[in-house]
């Protein structure tokens, strides 16, 4: 009897790219992963997603809800762990209120869907207190574009682009499938240029290459666009009408003449004039795109701001070509935000970064490991933690372990045993995105995705059913009226005029809305704010930030290593460069993938290689001012890393960098930590 | 016949061209098991990714003393017959470009065989770079390559042409 192979398509969740796939199943057995002709991957996958097969049978996956007896876990059934951990957080909120308790989001298991689901929650049951892996990640980017422009969707147009400038980004290994965009719009003529301090593989594909010393970019966007000013290469009728702050800018931007910016950042001249050649010959044409490598500094927001002001003065934003802003598809929110307000309980961070709460409603992960261990301004005793393992990925890893082993009640929602499960009171089997059916979004094509539910185990619940169960035990039931998924997703979908039947029928996306550019020009004829900001026009000068104390331009400051050098600190490190097989500190138990990438290393320039004298492959202890860690040296070629710059992965159980990475140096305008240019000392063993 | 094309204007050597054919032979990310090889020459900044072309003039197939080496009329896939090799290794002296290996396990030589008309190390090639593509309609792709660098020449004031605006 020969078997019957059943193809489903859906999204892939093996890192935040989410593209189509193809699941083949024989007998009920998933058998093969590869890409669908989904909208946004149009057939292409990288080979995590193919890995989804590797993570559904593995025999590591938690299966049955774990309870911490004696410090060791046993097996207990569903219900009596609901029961439980219902039981546990009435206790928490009699003894210390509700705002003891909190709700961790992470990246592993779920689609943008869950976020709003365990937003809703905490609210629900009276506490501000929503984290998520956010406080470090994406956010800064989304605040830094959103302070000038508005909006930022990081699903730029580059198909259409004749200019892409990646700052701290390489999509190859970082959103592999923005690759073959990139790609095409180089072979349509476009220039790309990579502003990195690593040689990343994008680098290698791109015509010009800026090696730039860790946290300098702001100097760098700053000498384009005095150079732009200079040539007249900017759209003078978008600035005009559409911009704030040009002329302080244009001031400003004076001090960042060749010598200095080439002095500061490391890059020369040449490289300079041909990033700007490149810029000026594309108009409006141009993609300024910033990756996690500009967020991690002291000054992460004000370069950010400072790139996001090449896109204002030369007129992008929202050009074909150029930084598109995708409308959204209009669900329902799950939110409640406006039913149930809850600024008076002071969330955490709340006060100390206000723009990163305004801006996001979220609380700010570093402050938290702090309150818990202080219990100031107020006790935070419990979390609940979904596909997120900040034991590995939050700095200071030494602190989070002491700040979570202190709570009262820790449940972590995982598909495997993590650094941070291990903590836990309980541990919950995650359904996994191949066991849920979510809404999502991809921006750049307007479209809207079902994923689909290829199976379910039974007692593995997804986000929704694990929320809804714990709601209606601790008397908030009423915030989560739908039976399940399906039938949330059917409220989800109630506003927008397309049903479910209609996503069901394309499981290879949706379009909601056709493209349409320069939406700020017919804004503006119809009398409404052409951008989503407080004046509604593009705030290259920020008169909300300066009222708050900061500065209102999109001010330069050295970063800390080069303006404070230390001679007991000789070197700098980045953190945080991306391996294609690995997510963060995920899929490290996939044999496959460690023979592809087998350990954790510590990336040196060869010249630091022979003043250290060590060679590939010895143990070398790094440290900084936070703690030491000891990691194995990879000598790089020395066009890879500059030298003084080391590059230490995160994510690694037996190296973790974050054992010295900083929880007490931030960007004070959105919190985020100190990750990519901490000064070290290497000393070998 | 199609075959697989190699842009190296697009390669940004992620690898993951050979993870995926050394999953296909051998469950495995291994390096040695896979059939196409990309290598990196960090010093030029080059990636040079090289596979079977599925030669008209296979010298493989000519000097296979055990007849294991054919040609797949119908889709023109030269092929190792892995139950014929004897493990002599002219196939992999014969091949002026080192696109056929040798099985240390199997103990027999092993090459392309386009995944039977589905490659995948073209599936899971995430820039582009690698096409299975129609011998004919290559021209159509590296034309458009070459006039979309032409046109940025225009733009540049690199090259002038008359006529137009």
């Amino acid at each position: 009897m020969g078997s019957e192979r059943k193809v489903t398509k859906t999204l892939c969740r093996m890192c935040d790219d989410h593209c189509g796939i193809n699941v083949y199943t024989e007998n009920g057995k998933i058998v093969d992963i590869d890409g669908s002709n989904h909208y946004w991957n149009q057939g292409r996958l990288c080979v995590k997603g193919r890995a989804g097969v590797d993570f559904f049978y593995h025999k590591d996956r938690i299966l049955k809800p774990l309870k911490k007896v004696d410090g060791k876990f046993v097996e207990i059934e569903l219900e009596q762990a609901l029961d439980e951990i219902a039981e546990k957080m009435n206790e928490v909120k009699s003894k210390y209120g509700a705002r003891a308790m909190s709700i961790w989001k992470g990246e592993a298991i779920g689609f943008a869907q869950q976020e709003e689901i365990a937003r809703r929650f905490i609210h629900a049951i009276g506490s501000p207190n929503y984290f998520s892996n956010d406080s470090q990640c994406f956010v800064g980017r989304w605040i830094g574009y959103s302070l000038v422009a508005g909006s930022w969707m990081a699903q730029p147009d580059f198909e259409n682009s004749k200019c892409i400038v990646l700052w701290g980004a390489n999509p190859p290994n970082a959103h592999p499938n923005m690759t073959q965009y990139i790609m095409k719009a180089k072979q349509n003529g476009a220039k790309i240029v990579t502003i990195d301090s690593r040689l990343s593989n994008i680098a290698r594909q791109s015509h010009v290459f800026a090696q730039v010393k860790p946290g300098t970019d702001g100097a760098v966007a700053l000498g384009i666009i005095k150079l732009l000013i200079e040539r007249n290469a900017i759209d003078n009728d978008f600035v005009e009408n559409y911009t704030i702050g040009f002329d302080k800018l244009k001031e400003y931007s004076m001090k960042f003449d060749e010598a200095f910016v080439c002095k500061e950042t490391g890059i020369d001249k040449e490289t300079l004039y041909a990033i700007v050649d490149a810029i000026s010959s594309a108009k409006n044409k141009v993609i300024n795109y910033v990756g996690n490598g500009l967020e991690h500094h002291e000054n992460g927001i004000n370069n950010i701001r400072a790139v996001a002001s090449i896109d204002a003065i030369v007129g992008g934003f929202d050009q074909k070509g150029g930084n598109f802003m995708p409308e959204g598809f209009g669900q329902s929110e799950l939110t409640l935000y406006d039913e149930v307000p809850l600024m008076h309980l002071d969330p955490i961070g709340a006060d100390r970064f206000p723009v990163f709460y305004e801006y996001r409603q979220e609380c700010h992960t570093m402050t938290a490991m702090d309150t818990i261990i202080s219990e100031k301004p107020y006790p935070l005793k419990g979390m609940i933690i979904a596909g997120a393992n900040p034991a590995s990925t939050n700095p200071n890893s030494k602190k989070v372990v002491e700040a979570l082993s202190k709570l009262d009640l820790l449940v972590v929602r995982e598909l495997f045993m993590s650094e941070t499960a291990e903590l836990a009171d309980y541990v919950l089997p995650a359904a996994s995105y191949l066991e849920r059916a979510e809404l999502h979004y991809h921006g750049m094509h307007q479209v809207a995705t079902l994923t689909n539910r290829l199976t379910t185990i039974p007692g593995v619940q997804d986000e929704y059913q694990f929320l809804h169960d714990i709601a209606h035990r601790v008397g908030a039931g009423e915030y989560f009226p739908w039976e399940n998924e399906d039938a949330l997703n059917e409220w989800l979908v109630e506003p927008t005029g397309v049903s479910i039947e209609t996503l069901k029928a394309n499981p290879e996306g949706y379009q909601y809305k056709p493209l349409r550019y320069k939406k700020w020009e017919t804004k503006a004829q119809n009398g409404e704010k052409p951008f989503n900001t407080h004046t509604g026009k593009v705030e290259i000068f920020s008169e909300y930030l300066e009222n708050l104390g900061y500065d209102g331009l999109p001010v330069y400051i050295s970063p800390d290593y080069i303006a404070n050098a230390e001679e007991e600190y000789p070197l700098t490190m980045i953190t945080g460069a991306r391996k294609l097989v690995y997510y963060h500190s995920r899929n490290k138990n996939f044999k496959r993938f460690l023979t592809a990438v087998p350990k954790g290393e510590v990336e040196l320039h060869p010249e630091d290689a022979k003043s250290l004298n060590v060679k590939d492959g010895d143990l070398v202890k790094v440290t900084s001012k936070i703690g030491s860690m000891e990691v194995e040296v990879c000598i790089k070629h020395r066009k890879e890393i500059m030298p003084g710059i080391i590059q230490i992965t995160h994510g690694w159980k037996n190296a973790n960098v974050n054992l010295i990475t900083h929880d007490d140096k931030f960007d004070p305008i959105d919190g985020f930590p100190l990750m990519k240019a901490v000064k070290v000392k290497i000393e070998k063993l | 016949m199609k075959f697989i094309s190699i842009d190296m204007d697009k390669c940004v050597g992620c690898m993951n061209c050979e993870y995926a054919c050394s999953f296909i032979q051998n469950e495995d990310f291994a390096r040695k098991d896979s059939n196409i090889r990309v290598n990196y020459y960090p010093e030029t900044v080059t990636n040079i990714t090289m596979t079977c072309m599925q030669c008209t003039e296979a010298w493989c197939l000519e000097v296979c003393p055990a007849n294991a080496i054919s040609r797949d009329e119908e889709t023109g896939v030269v092929k190792i017959d892995q139950d014929k090799c004897a493990g002599c290794k002219m196939c992999m002296l014969a091949c002026p470009f080192g696109n056929i290996h040798f099985n240390s396990t199997k103990l027999v030589s092993q090459k392309c065989d386009l995944c039977g008309g589905d490659p995948n190390c073209v599936k899971f090639c995430i820039s582009g770079a690698l096409q299975f593509e129609e011998s004919e309609d290559l021209f159509e792709s590296k034309r458009s390559s070459l006039d979309g660098k032409l046109q940025q020449l225009i733009t540049d004031g690199k090259i002038k042409v008359k006529g137009g605006e």
